[in-house]
């Protein structure tokens, strides 16, 4: 009996040098409307794979002059789209286990009635599609991730940029006519496009770190030079809001692995974030120091404070400890993103807090020890 | 007779371009816009401009380069300052970009957005020092 070679038919392949088996298999899977391809000499049964190309492939184990096994691990190799079921003559869970890790799906045990291979051909059958769709669905996500950021860095960011462009003509042809609330819209308005910038940017960091693009030029240098030129930058704000920022820095402490830029990034979130949760009239302290595993930086603030149990999920995306005032704005990713970097540099970033009296932060490197 | 001077501005965003040339013409000069490298550069050739800007992220990647590079081996181009703007960040996704061989110079590079006296401003050193 000759199944019609239409495209849809499964074709299953069988390689047993017992004739009475591919006879058996043949008149059970036929009868169930598959294409049956049989031979009885192994050495043949790589060449018959490649050219009929069949969806499964039943393979006995034992066989003369060839190793079922070694099929097995070629196939499963060469075409990975193949689902590969051993056919032992022997019962060894042993060598079917064997056969498994080289490959093969499944096995079938001599003697198999027509009902048992039939079970097995279909269970096969629906692994290699749920095989093949999880492939196609793994594909597109990687290739919509890579997309996305492309996307995202250029779709999004630059209509905010024209419309900052925009702002900046505003201002320009309209300046002086616009009266003092229309001028403060303004500013609100470019304020928030420019949070909304930093949120992409921070958003894109964080993708660039967990698919390792970011690019980090790590050499061994010494931090103070870092923190200082964070303190430098957030001085003005401080003064602005009425906080005092104090810090006592060693000028030489041993050096780290760490990358300038994103350190700076680091060290800003985190002194940043101190002077948002911190009242007028409260102190900043920022002091760094070390001991015989790690170069550390504490930010220490007489701010709001984080209760006890929200300190867990402070590292989450978006993520916020919602202050009475309400005027805490931001990325929301600052803190996840910080984390991240830390983790990059081997380090750890450590918080502990009292409601009420402050929060600290510390920043921990893996001290160099240099030779 | 007049006197304004010349500012070409090439970029492929119309509403980039209108909001720069509101800038621009309220600091004085004469602006003309071009949409794509193409036009930019037969523009250049009909009104030879005392400056030119130019986005180096058009169409594709190196179309502002390649503009550059025409006008820097054309009469009117090589004797005039260019400036290119720039929204790319380099440490994205456009790292693997590499700028085509031989670079031209640009007299300078401006981030995008501008700030409109920081524009001006550099407009204004850059003519009095050509």
């Amino acid at each position: 009996m000759e199944m019609g070679e239409n495209e849809t038919t499964t074709r299953i392949l069988i390689i047993d040098d017992e004739e009475s088996i591919l006879d058996g298999c043949r008149q059970a899977l036929e009868k169930s409307g598959y294409q049956v391809i049989t031979t009885s000499v192994g050495a043949d049964g790589v060449r018959i794979a490649r050219d009929k190309r069949p969806e499964l492939a039943f393979i006995d184990l034992k066989m003369p002059g060839c190793s079922g096994m070694d099929l097995i691990e070629l196939i499963s190799k060469d075409m990975p789209e193949i689902v590969l079921i051993v056919i032992t003559g022997y019962a060894s869970i042993v060598s079917a286990v064997e056969a498994m890790k080289k490959g093969a799906y499944d096995y079938l045990p001599k003697p198999f009635t027509p009902d048992q291979i039939r079970a097995v051909t279909k269970r096969g059958i629906e692994h290699r599609l749920l095989k093949i769709e999880a492939d196609g669905l793994r594909e597109e996500k990687e290739r919509m991730e890579r997309n996305f950021i492309t996307f995202v860095s250029h779709e999004m960011r630059s209509p905010l940029v024209t419309i900052q462009q925009y702002i900046e003509s505003l201002k320009m042809i309209a300046g002086e006519t616009l009266n003092e609330d229309a001028v403060g819209i303004i500013d609100r308005c470019d304020k928030r496009i420019q949070s909304l910038q930093d949120l992409i940017e921070h958003w894109l960091d964080m993708s660039r770190i967990d698919k390792g693009t970011f690019s980090e030029n790590k050499e061994p240098i010494i931090i103070t030079p870092i923190i200082e030129r964070t303190i430098e930058e957030l001085t003005p704000l401080c003064e602005k809001r009425g906080i005092v920022i104090e810090s006592d820095l060693k000028q030489k402490p041993p050096k780290i692995i760490g990358d300038q830029e994103s350190l700076l990034r680091v060290f800003s979130n985190i002194i940043g974030n101190a002077t948002k949760y911190t009242m007028p009239g409260g102190k900043i302290s920022v002091i760094n120091d070390f001991d015989d595993f790690y170069v550390y930086v504490k930010v220490t603030d007489t701010g709001s404070g984080i209760p006890q149990d929200k300190l867990p999920f402070i590292f989450e995306p978006f993520f916020r400890v919602k202050g009475k005032q309400e005027r805490q704005k931001g990325s929301g990713l600052g803190l996840t993103f910080s984390k991240k970097i830390m983790e990059a540099h081997n380090g750890k970033i450590e918080v502990s807090s009292k409601e009420g009296s402050g929060t600290t932060f510390v920043l921990k490197f893996p001290r160099l020890y240099e030779t | 007779m007049d006197t304004k001077k010349k500012i070409l501005l090439i970029d492929d965003d119309k509403d980039f371009l209108m909001a720069t040339k509101l800038i621009l013409e309220k600091g004085g000069y004469e602006v003309f816009l071009a949409e794509d490298g193409k036009s930019g550069v037969e523009t250049a050739k009909s009104v030879s401009p005392d400056l030119a800007i130019i986005d180096m992220m058009m169409e594709t990647w190196s179309e502002g380069f390649n503009v550059v590079s025409i006008l820097r081996t054309s009469e009117t181009g090589k004797q005039i300052p260019l400036i290119m703007l720039s929204a790319v960040d380099l440490q994205g996704p456009y790292q693997s970009f590499e700028p085509p061989e031989n670079l031209p110079t640009v007299d300078l590079v401006l981030h995008k957005p501008i700030k409109a006296d920081e524009l001006l401003h550099q407009i204004g050193n850059l003519l009095k020092a050509g």
